[in-house]
């Protein structure tokens, strides 16, 4: 169901990060807000996985009015060592605006705000999967420089494949685009 | 207000011997007071594999016990209720399409085991035929509806095929969830009971059907066609073992599935569903924790499209018996798989089962036939290096069998990564491509480890470095030259792929291109190292045989001359001579059509990009130089050829020297001669096309590319026309007044007046050629 589109912001958001003090009073929103995009819903521990560890990487975009949540963005930040050189990954787990809302830069927002604050933690890299058929969410990282670099055949319970999508911050240890060759 | 403590139950008694108990009840529900909800204590085996497999009691998505208001926690259809015979026609289709939904990918507990009456066959597990039915109460069975043994005889059929499907993928490389749900969920779909024993019950259901007397004819032959499907399902599976059996004997039952499922498909319309004889309820009775989720629901005529897909499929898979060479099989199995659709798992694990199983490849060849039949294709024709006579030779001493020593290291060395292509192929798109970029690295090792063999063997045979007029070519280095070319094959198979899979971003396309042409380059390059090898071989091969037999044995009265010394080379070392030739001209021409083709397109893309139509995003976080490295990650660690610097590479595709219409003329250039080279390669029989036995589909490829060759043509002439049209119109509007020269007008600022379309995938000539669509507005 298609909510009526807004036309124009309720004036200027307030981007706030999370914390867990939050929790009672955006958990619920924010859950409500991401399954209405999922065909299966997280448990509750996924967020909490998420939240819990990395509140400092989770961003809300809310109401003026009325502090009701707008937008969210929830990331992690962990050393990823299946392959080498390992490398300080970040990973967008979730993102989703109201649809009321979409179109007025609140993801790109909320995006770019969670890119600063794993770049300032010293990220290598930041990555996320998003649906072939997420046009929106893919033109959305890839004005913001993300690159796709592979595609996950039959990657989401529906079938639906992905493209892995990557930003990379830092050049990797070892790799030197610009040796000459010899 | 009410007390809703209840008091503490007292702590159960436990005395055991050699066990304390510690009432922890207190120190526990203290603890948990420091605790807010939602805060975690979380250890480090706590993943978010962990967090992703909890359920929620309670949510109906997550709770497989979860009831809705008055809704029952099993099924309760009755399996003996009174049937139609159009409902047993009905329930037939609708499993056609549940198994079809299985054969796509999804799991059986959301398809097939919906089914009430399968269920009821399956569970409890029957151990012999009789078993197998709807209810195991004799006296409940003799009132069954009158015609439910179609319908058992169906579902055993069925069942039974399912097994063997499921055999066959679980032997060969496939991926679990994302091709295929292998999970049975504890059902044993009929393993102990044998296929004998479940077609005779399908023939004897056949006559007991013709029998019946009280049936409508046109319902009577609709069932009996798909009885007949199961047992011709049956049978080409069991066939298909027979690999060395004749090719188009394997063919007859696939060919007949084929024309029956015609016939069903104008005859499902005579059938009535009975949706209540499937139930998401019935994977609460399955070895799963998954709440129910829903039926897979294809529409028959989806159903029938892709049975019909599978069918031919199946038809055209067995052809890769008929082996000629190891290049055209090559061809085979890459044109079968980048067919759209992809061939279905069931069908990509069989091809993977007829080309090598037990060691034996394609049911008749040893790795080593095949390896050394590829060598003296490419490398090594008539070389004394893989004559069998090798083997022969006992003394440790005599290079010959040295050569041979060395030889077999060689194959163990190949004999796996070479059998990985071919393997790689059978795999689902995305994973062919991944799976490529790690293949690679393999292959750039074991150049370099085959090296070493070229090394020691060229001492052993005495080689001679290659002189040419263009100077020292240095050794021919066989058997590492030969890895080398597969290298290149792979890599720009990787890069094709990229085009394919949507991988790039259209400002990427130029740069893409670019590197598949410095890939095609260097294969066509190195294939000319290859000929020169080859003619030399060829030159001594004939100097050795005139040597032995002189080609005028009296030959007082002629002066010496030598009559043509090619006489004293057999037949059959003539032949190997010339494949070999053949071959490398084919993949030369192949490599050729590739980077003339690639080479346009980058131009055209590149001059799209100065007049603005192909815009790269700007974003703070945009940085050209990480962008290279991540899209050039598989290849930054191969040895050779090695990845081109950053700058290089940007320099080569932004050729900031070049003007547009130059760009645009050398594109021209470049398309027209990619348009030759097809034209060419599109005429080249067969044999020397290297794609024996798949002619048709790869003919069908290279006409492919040569459309989309000629719309680069067009894209590039409307783009040169649409360029001096904007020029002119910004000269006469923009000139300065009596300055003479005015000001240079910037690429940018002109207005080509064109909207530029970029077909997605499937939607263009050719998925590896992304032609861009240029038209012009008003
Ligand atoms: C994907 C999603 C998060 C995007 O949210 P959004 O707030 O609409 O995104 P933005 O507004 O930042 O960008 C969307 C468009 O609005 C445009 N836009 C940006 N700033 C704008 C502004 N100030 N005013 C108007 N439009 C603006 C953007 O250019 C963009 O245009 P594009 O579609 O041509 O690229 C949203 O569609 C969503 O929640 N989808 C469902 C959940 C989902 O798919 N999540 C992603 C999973 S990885």
């Amino acid at each position: 169901m298609e909510a009526a589109r807004a036309t124009q912001l309720p004036g200027e958001l307030r981007y706030i990060q999370y914390e867990h003090a939050l929790e009672e009073t955006y958990l619920p929103a924010i859950r409500a807000l991401i399954s209405k995009d999922l065909s299966e819903p997280y448990s509750i521990y996924v967020y909490r996985y998420f939240l819990y560890q990395w509140a400092h990487l989770c961003y809300m975009a809310l109401n003026p009015a009325d502090n009701s949540l707008i937008g969210v963005i929830i990331c992690k930040l962990e050393h990823h060592a299946s392959h080498s050189p390992p490398t300080y990954r970040g990973y967008i787990a979730m993102l989703a605006v109201s649809s009321a809302y979409r179109g007025h830069g609140i993801a790109t927002a909320l995006v770019k705000m969670a890119i600063d604050a794993m770049a300032e933690r010293n990220a290598d890299e930041i990555v996320l999967e998003t649906e072939e058929t997420n046009l929106p969410a893919m033109r959305l990282y890839e004005r913001l420089g993300f690159l796709r670099s592979k595609k996950l055949h039959r990657y989401y319970l529906n079938g639906n494949s992905a493209y892995r999508l990557v930003l990379l911050l830092k050049s990797s240890a070892g790799s030197d685009v610009n040796r000459q060759p010899t | 207000m009410q007390n809703f403590d209840v008091p503490a139950p007292p702590p159960p008694n436990v005395s055991h011997p050699g066990v304390v108990v510690t009432d922890i009840t207190d120190k526990f529900a203290s603890a948990v007071k420091t605790l807010s909800p939602g805060e975690l204590v979380k250890d480090d085996h706590f993943t978010l594999f962990e967090s992703v497999s909890a359920l929620e009691i309670m949510d109906p998505k997550m709770d497989s016990g979860v009831l809705s208001e008055g809704e029952s926690l099993d099924e309760e259809y009755d399996v003996s209720r009174l049937l139609l015979p159009e409902e047993i026609l009905g329930i037939i289709d609708q499993l056609l399409c549940l198994e079809m939904a299985w054969h796509l990918g999804y799991p059986l507990s959301q398809t097939l085991l919906t089914s009430v009456y399968v269920e009821s066959l399956m569970n409890p597990r029957p151990t012999s035929i009789d078993e197998a039915n709807f209810t195991r109460d004799p006296e409940i069975c003799e009132k069954q509806p009158v015609l439910l043994f179609v319908l058992r005889a169906y579902c055993l059929g069925m069942l039974k095929s399912c097994y063997l499907v499921n055999q066959l993928v679980k032997d060969e490389l496939y991926y679990e969830e994302e091709d295929f749900v292998t999970n049975t969920y504890d059902r044993t779909l009929l393993n102990d009971i044998p296929e004998a024993s479940i077609i005779g019950l399908l023939q004897k259901a056949r006559s007991d059907l013709r029998a019946a007397g009280n049936v409508s004819k046109d319902i009577s032959a609709a069932l009996d066609l798909r009885l007949e499907l199961r047992i011709a399902f049956m049978r080409a599976i069991d066939l298909s073992t027979l690999r060395q059996a004749n090719p188009d004997s394997l063919k007859m039952p696939w060919i007949q599935m084929r024309g029956l499922m015609e016939h069903i498909e104008k005859n499902h319309a005579l059938g009535k569903s009975v949706p209540e004889a499937f139930s998401t309820k019935l994977q609460r009775r399955l070895a799963s924790t998954m709440p129910p989720r829903p039926i897979v629901q294809l529409s028959f005529e989806e159903c029938y499209g892709h049975f019909r897909r599978l069918f031919q499929d199946g038809i055209e898979v067995t052809d890769v018996l008929k082996y000629s060479e190891p290049q055209s099989l090559l061809t085979f199995v890459s044109t079968f798989q980048a067919k759209k659709p992809q061939p279905l798992v069931f069908i990509r694990t069989l091809l993977q089962s007829l080309l090598f199983k037990e060691m034996v490849v394609l049911g008749s060849y040893s790795i080593r036939q095949i390896l050394d039949h590829d060598l003296s294709l490419t490398v090594l024709p008539c070389s004394p290096q893989i004559d069998p006579a090798n083997d022969n030779i006992e003394v440790p001493s005599d290079p010959r069998h040295q050569t041979a020593a060395q030889m077999e290291i060689f194959r163990q060395r190949v004999a796996e990564s070479y059998l990985d292509i071919f393997r790689i192929f059978c795999q689902n798109r995305c994973r062919v491509r991944r799976t490529l970029c790690h293949s690679i690295q393999e292959w750039d090792m074991l150049q370099a480890d085959v090296e070493e063999i070229d090394n020691l063997l060229q001492i052993n045979l005495d080689e001679k470095p290659l002189h040419t007029e263009r100077g020292e070519i240095g050794y021919a280095l066989p058997l590492s030259s030969w890895a080398y070319l597969y290298k290149l094959r792979q890599m720009e198979w990787i890069v094709q792929l990229g085009f394919e899979l949507e991988v790039y971003q259209p400002d990427e396309l130029a740069g893409m291109y670019w590197y598949l042409n410095y890939l095609a380059k260097t294969r066509a390059q190195h294939g000319d190292r290859i000929k020169m090898f080859n003619a030399r071989s060829l030159d001594m091969a004939r100097n050795r045989a005139n040597h032995r037999h002189p080609a005028t044995p009296n030959s007082s009265n002629n002066g010496g001359k030598k009559t043509a010394a090619t006489a004293t080379l057999s037949a059959a070392q003539e032949r190997e001579f010339a494949q070999s030739k053949s071959y490398i001209r084919a993949t030369m021409l192949d490599a050729a059509c590739t980077w003339e083709f690639a080479d346009g397109l980058c131009c055209l893309y590149t001059a799209l990009g100065r007049v603005g139509l192909v815009g790269p995003s700007s974003s703070s976080y945009r940085n050209d130089l990480l962008r290279y490295e991540i899209r050039t990650k598989p290849f930054a660690a191969i040895g050779l050829p090695q990845r081109p610097a950053f700058d290089a590479f940007a320099r080569a595709t932004d050729q900031p020297d070049t003007s547009v219409p130059e760009l645009l003329r050398y594109a021209a250039g470049a398309v027209a001669g990619a348009r030759k080279g097809y034209e060419a390669l599109a005429k080249t029989p067969d044999a020397q096309a290297f794609c024996v036995g798949a002619h048709e589909r790869w003919v069908g490829g290279v006409r492919d590319c040569l459309r989309a060759a000629i719309a680069a043509g067009v894209a590039v002439s409307t783009l040169q026309g649409a360029y001096e049209k904007a020029l002119d119109g910004a000269a006469v509007g923009g000139g300065g007044e009596g300055e003479g020269e005015g000001r240079k007008i910037e690429d940018s600022e002109l207005d080509v007046k064109l909207k530029m379309e970029i077909p997605p995938p499937g939607k263009g000539y050719h998925d590896w050629w992304v032609v861009p669509k240029l038209t012009p507005l008003p």
